[in-house]
């Protein structure tokens, strides 16, 4: 469907909708209609028996001179014959009175019927009532019914003409609601097969008149729009893998030639197969981060959660990283508000060890010797927080969502060995953990923080660090 | 001889897990199905199960493991899996696997898995000294003396040194360490076990004394005899 036909209206809900209301409606019409009809019509016809059967007790009680004089002063003024009051003989020969003849065969006495009268050159419609008096004479009193019947047919014009109107606004009301569904559902249908062809920032048309179709389409554009950030999202890793596998696996191969090219000594060979060895596990091991962290951003490692303290977390990795951070002069260090509550949370404890040690060898790995590197963990009635700062260069603070991304490094310290997945793998545990995750600048240094309140769901900057733009120069996340 | 049954769908991994379990001194027999594998199993003695976890069929690897286990069949089992959307290490230890490996894994970590596993299996542990030449450790009072000198160690490095000792003569990976020693499952893929290792030795060589804890490249850590 790609353009409004008018072969398609009928198919449409508006117009379906719009066509079982005028039915709905004309039913109800006709009924209205029919009883008002019958109504008017029996009134009618009943006012004129009663005529009939008044005149009739009239004449009949009259003595013959006077019904006489009475027929013929009637028959003067009544020329044309309109209500005609006719004396005939036992035999049914007309006798006096206006113009009229009897029905064959005689209708029974003094109830009215109806028959036919000549008047001029047709048959006209007559209601008539008959009476034998005392002398077996037969008396009738007929009223022309032409008049009634004009009436009812008007009425039954008007009815018709009525109904005419109301069907044919009707149908154009249908038609009119109906193409203008067509050219809304129209409108999404080509919206939605530009999307379906791949034009992921097409958006389904809306109005602002409102209504339930529109929120509807609101909700749609909401889901497009998420789908579009993930198909971004997913997009922008796809390249950053292809991107940072394809240097290891040029060095690689390079390096593999490049013993193939010489005429080199078993020495060498032994030395090239080490370096591919390494290449290669460094490539898996890229592979493994990504891997993992696919599967914590799937939340399917919710199976080791169980209730774990983070003070005891981050007391095994400052213990993991003391030597190294020796090594480097580097004071490593946990502070601990022992009075507080307890540290207790539900989680992983691998997964928050491992997320807090890239942290920490993150923390380590960039800061100079003789700097500090502090893991703390905060305790304030319902929220819970570790935090990892030292005294290094810091992450510039355009960088700070960037360096969340896979892949992503800072860019002067590219050649610092890492992968570029640690704050990735972070970020996917802490959502994991329902953690929020906040990069801050610790002047000097960096901080990140792992934090949130007892109430889940529940957003809010920590008020205890202080967010403020970077002066420092560059930082590295490998 | 020690005896590895390998069972694993992919007819290529299994060549080059059993090229490498042969290499390593073990004779290996391969099965490619759940079935065919169940079967070697229970009709034959072998010293460790490599078991991949997923098979094709109506048996996979777990429901080998299950109903091995249900026969009270007590070789022990390393399950070989993919990475995957469930927390499948705690699933194959529950369901009575001895130790588990990712893929893709190295082979140097699989064979000095294996070892353990067979070692621990053969060999209860009841001996209340560990003796490595002239180191000593005293499992009880956590003594532990080189060349007749009490040596100061701090937990970690004590069940550093005692993980090491009873795998004499043996390649322990840094994972398997860190695995054992702080009891985190994850691969960590710094250097900052070789750091715990630098100091346990300055420790165990202090005074001239020759090296005992070896570095494999690539691998791992051997304790050996001083020679």
């Amino acid at each position: 469907m790609s353009s409004v036909g008018l072969s398609d209206i009928p198919r449409t809900t508006s117009f379906r909708l719009a066509l079982l209301f005028l039915g709905l409606f004309g039913a109800a019409s006709l009924i209205l209609f029919g009883f008002m009809y019958w109504q008017t019509a029996r009134y009618l016809s009943n006012g004129l028996d009663d005529w009939l059967g008044n005149e009739m007790a009239s004449r009949s009680a009259e003595h013959s001179s006077e019904r006489m004089r009475q027929l013929n002063t009637r028959a003067t003024l009544d020329p044309e014959g309109r209500r005609p009051i006719a004396l005939f003989d036992a035999a049914g020969h007309w006798v006096a009175g206006g113009a009229a003849t009897l029905p064959t065969p005689l209708p029974a006495m003094d109830r009215p019927f109806d028959f036919m009268l000549r008047r001029g050159t047709e048959a006209a419609p007559f209601r008539g009532i008959l009476h034998r008096l005392a002398s077996s004479d037969i008396l009738l009193v007929a009223a022309d019914m032409r008049e009634v019947r004009q009436f009812r047919d008007l009425l039954l014009n008007a009815m018709a003409s009525g109904a005419l109107v109301v069907l044919a606004l009707g149908m154009t009301g249908a038609v009119l609601t109906g193409a203008g569904a067509l050219g809304r559902i129209d409108g999404v249908t080509q919206a939605i097969e530009r999307i379906v062809n791949g034009d992921l920032s097409g958006r389904l048309p809306s109005s602002r008149k409102g209504g339930d179709v529109n929120r509807l389409i609101q909700v749609v554009n909401r889901m497009l729009d998420e789908i579009e950030r993930l198909m971004n999202d997913v997009k922008g890793v796809t390249e950053d893998i292809a991107h940072d596998l394809r240097t290891p696996l040029t060095r690689l191969l390079a390096g593999l030639e490049r013993v193939r090219r010489r005429d080199a000594t078993a020495e060498e060979y032994v030395a090239a197969v080490e370096e591919a060895i390494a290449e290669t596990k460094g490539i898996l091991a890229t592979f493994g981060a990504l891997l993992r962290i696919a599967e914590v951003e799937a939340g399917a490692r919710r199976a080791g959660f169980r209730t774990l303290d983070l003070t005891t977390v981050a007391t095994d990795v400052a213990e993991l990283y003391e030597p190294m951070a020796e090594g480097k002069h580097i004071l490593l260090s946990v502070e601990d508000d022992v009075a507080a509550a307890s540290a207790e949370m539900a989680g992983d404890p691998s997964l928050l060890f491992e997320a807090i040690s890239n942290l920490v060898d993150n923390a380590i790995k960039f800061t100079p010797p003789g700097g500090r590197v502090a893991l703390r963990i905060l305790r304030q009635k319902d929220r819970l927080a570790i935090e990892v700062s030292d005294t290094g260069p810091g992450i510039p603070e355009a960088e700070r969502d960037a360096v969340l991304r896979r892949f992503h490094r800072v860019e002067k310290c590219r050649s610092t060995p890492g992968s570029g997945l640690g704050l990735s793998l972070v970020a996917a545990v802490a959502k994991l953990h329902g953690l929020d995750l906040a990069i801050e600048d610790a002047r000097p240094g960096c901080r990140v923080t792992l934090w949130r309140d007892g109430i889940p769901g529940r957003q809010q900057q920590p008020d205890f660090a202080a967010s403020t733009s970077s002066a420092s120069s560059s930082a590295a996340i490998a | 001889m020690t005896r590895v049954l390998v069972i694993e769908d992919d007819r290529r991994t299994a060549a080059e897990i059993a090229a490498a379990l042969g290499d390593h001194g073990f004779d290996v027999e391969c099965a490619y199905n759940g079935r065919d594998g169940l079967l070697k199993a229970t009709a034959e003695k072998y010293d460790a199960i490599v078991l991949d976890r997923m098979l094709p069929g109506d048996l996979d690897g777990l429901g080998v493991l299950a109903t091995l286990r249900t026969i009270r069949t007590e070789t022990p089992v390393l399950i070989l899996s993919a990475l995957s959307a469930v927390d499948e290490r705690v699933r194959g230890l529950r369901a009575g696997g001895d130790d588990y490996l990712t893929k893709p894994f190295e082979f140097v970590e699989l064979t000095a898995r294996l070892e353990v596993l067979i070692r621990r299996h053969a060999m209860p542990q009841r001996e209340t000294t560990l003796r490595v030449g002239d180191l000593q450790v005293d499992l009880l009072t956590r003594e532990v003396r080189r060349a007749g000198r009490t040596i100061e160690l701090l937990p970690r490095e004590y069940r550093l040194l005692e993980y090491l000792m009873r795998h004499a003569g043996r390649v322990v990976t840094r994972t398997m360490l860190f695995e054992e020693v702080w009891g985190y499952h994850y691969d960590p893929q710094t250097n900052v076990i070789d750091v715990h290792i630098g100091r346990l030795r300055r420790k165990l060589e202090e005074g001239e004394l020759p090296q005992m804890i070896h570095t494999v490249r690539g691998s791992g850590y051997v304790l050996r005899r001083a020679e």
